[in-house]
């Protein structure tokens, strides 16, 4: 039951209360550049869960298998961009040949994920917060999830945006921010959430 | 087949000259980062009991080590040790130092990520000072009906302060004197 | 006076900040004081330079098809290496900056100079090309954090600018104050473009 609850922590914390993009500032060029369109949003949405969640998968028994008895933990942000990069790669080669509608969805996100430092950062705060390998793999997705769903709200936001009348300077990326700073407001109301 | 021999071949070479090369700047890094962390935990040992000139782990609270400051003499003029509690937004640790009577002399911030203006004011002397000459008992949050002053608008790293101390004070008074 | 173009160019012209919209994160998450975008802005560029010096050395070794790992292992060890320094010699700072100094590696800015710039010109315009680049996007981060510790501390480097009676707008330190400040500079800079 501990662990239940304490899962459930973590999941409030990931996605809410320490939310990737508006608190810890990570994934923000995927946030800003893929919100234009709500499906596209949802097809980079799936595919950082799905990338996020094996990463912190990989990149932990790495650290701890490989770095951490070979003492080696100085090579950590080389292998760790490594493994995320030739996992993105594998992951496309695999959905394209098995899955090709589920390839056509979320193929021309796929590389662009290997920059999103979201994952990246994922993958080192697994390993600053000392957690274990199933918390691993579960932050990692539950990163992945909030990372999601504030680049659909923000993509909902941004259709409507379109329609609206603002001032020709502040179109595109600067109404944008300011967006993403009102989000970042209304986030703000659940840190200190007592969990 | 060649083809990809060589592209192996060339990712295989970078890779291996730049391990090298981490790997030599990390036996000339890393003594000094382990000497940095050593110097920075001394000096927030002496910032806290500034009558002591020798240290002695006596028990490990927390995963710390708690110390017996001594002095020239020998004499025991007082412990140190950290106290962690979750606060608003972060882990808040405090370095404490109390004298031989369990009052605190001093305290100081070690690690806190706080919301910047609220709670990370802890780290200012006025609200530190708060702390100085108080026993367990006088540590109670005012908003809990004590006399210690919580920061302005933020009564949650107040309280993580203080009674992460209390409950460090008491496993340190039970040890002490089981000691003796 | 080509190579003064190529090394200008990143400051207003092209910032990578700024117009291109390059490295958000970092630009966001450190500049709550202008002694974090100044460090942030040294890391930064001494990688871009380096790893800008030596694709541009390399890249005719490198096969088309593995350029693009061959680049993120050269730029990754660079801020290994930066990281590592930071540690040992300025460790309050390296504290302060944290997780964004290993996510240099994935900071656009740099993998997309070493592909669009560094893989295709000589040692010298890259380098050139590199300290420009990062000069910018040190200005800018510089400006942000002013800013945003001006208004949310009443603060510059530490000392304080403004009376005391001034209340710090709170906002501009935390987390939304960096997206709203970034949005208006932006809404600014193309006021200004037109």
């Amino acid at each position: 039951m501990e662990f239940v609850s304490k899962i459930f922590a973590m999941a409030i914390v990931a996605i809410f209360v320490q939310n990737f993009v508006l608190m810890r500032f990570l994934g923000l060029c995927p946030y800003i550049g893929v919100s234009k369109k709500l499906d596209s949003a949802l097809g980079m949405g799936m595919a950082v869960i799905f990338v996020m969640t094996m990463a912190s998968t990989f990149t932990w028994l790495i650290q701890s298998y490989l770095l951490v008895p070979l003492k080696l933990e100085f090579l950590q942000t080389i292998a760790f961009i490594l493994t995320i990069a030739s996992l993105v790669q594998l992951v496309e080669i695999i959905i394209q040949k098995t899955a090709p509608a589920l390839y056509k969805a979320l193929g021309m996100f796929l590389p662009l994920i290997t920059t999103n430092c979201a994952v990246l950062g994922v993958a080192i705060l697994n390993i600053n917060e000392e957690y274990s390998f199933i918390e691993a793999i579960l932050n990692g997705f539950f990163a992945g999830l909030g990372f999601t769903l504030v680049l659909i709200l923000m993509a909902g936001i941004r259709e409507k945006l379109d329609k609206s009348e603002i001032p020709a300077s502040m179109k595109g990326m600067p109404i944008a921010m300011i967006v993403a700073g009102c989000m970042a407001l209304a986030f703000l109301g659940f840190s200190g959430l007592k969990i | 087949m060649k083809y990809y021999f060589r592209l192996g071949f060339v990712l295989l070479v970078i890779t291996v000259v730049a391990s090298g090369i981490l790997a030599y700047l990390n036996s000339i890094t890393k003594p000094i980062i382990d000497e940095n962390n050593r110097i920075a935990k001394e000096e927030a040992r002496l910032h806290v009991l500034p009558e002591a000139v020798s240290f002695d782990s006596i028990f490990v609270y927390n995963d710390e080590n708690v110390y017996q400051g001594k002095n020239d003499a020998g004499d025991v003029v007082g412990y140190t040790f950290v106290a962690s509690q979750y606060g608003y937004s972060s882990d808040v640790k405090t370095m404490v130092g109390v004298l031989p009577d369990f009052k605190i002399n001093k305290i100081s911030i070690i690690e806190q990520k706080e919301t910047p203006g609220l709670g990370a004011n802890c780290e200012k002397p006025e609200f530190l000072q708060r702390f100085d000459n108080l026993s367990e008992q006088g540590l109670l949050v005012d908003k809990d009906g004590g006399g210690l002053k919580s920061i302005t608008g933020a009564t949650m790293t107040t309280r993580a302060i203080a009674y992460s101390i209390k409950d460090g004070l008491e496993e340190l008074k039970e040890k002490v004197d089981e000691e003796k | 006076m080509k190579l003064m173009k190529e090394f200008t160019k990143g400051f207003i012209k092209e910032n990578p900040v700024f117009v291109m919209a390059l490295g958000l994160c970092p630009t966001l998450a450190v500049t709550t004081s202008v002694e974090n975008a100044i460090g942030m802005g040294f890391a930064a560029t001494f990688v871009l330079v380096f790893s800008n010096i030596f694709i541009s050395l390399i890249k005719n070794f490198i096969p088309a098809k593995v350029r693009i790992p061959a680049y993120i292992v050269v730029i990754a060890s660079f801020v290994t290496i930066i990281d590592m320094v930071m540690h040992a010699f300025v460790p309050a700072l390296h504290k302060n900056l944290g997780l964004f100094i290993p996510l240099i590696v994935v900071n656009c800015i740099i993998l997309g100079r070493a592909e669009a710039f560094a893989g295709k010109n000589n040692v010298i315009r890259s380098i050139f090309d590199g300290l420009g680049m990062g000069i910018g996007f040190t200005i800018a981060i510089i400006v942000i954090g002013a800013i945003r510790e001006i208004l949310g501390a009443g603060q510059l480097l530490g000392f304080d600018v403004l009376p005391q009676t001034y209340k710090p707008v709170l906002v501009a330190i935390l987390a939304p104050g960096a997206f709203l400040v970034m949005g208006l500079l932006m809404g600014l800079m193309n006021l200004k473009k037109k």
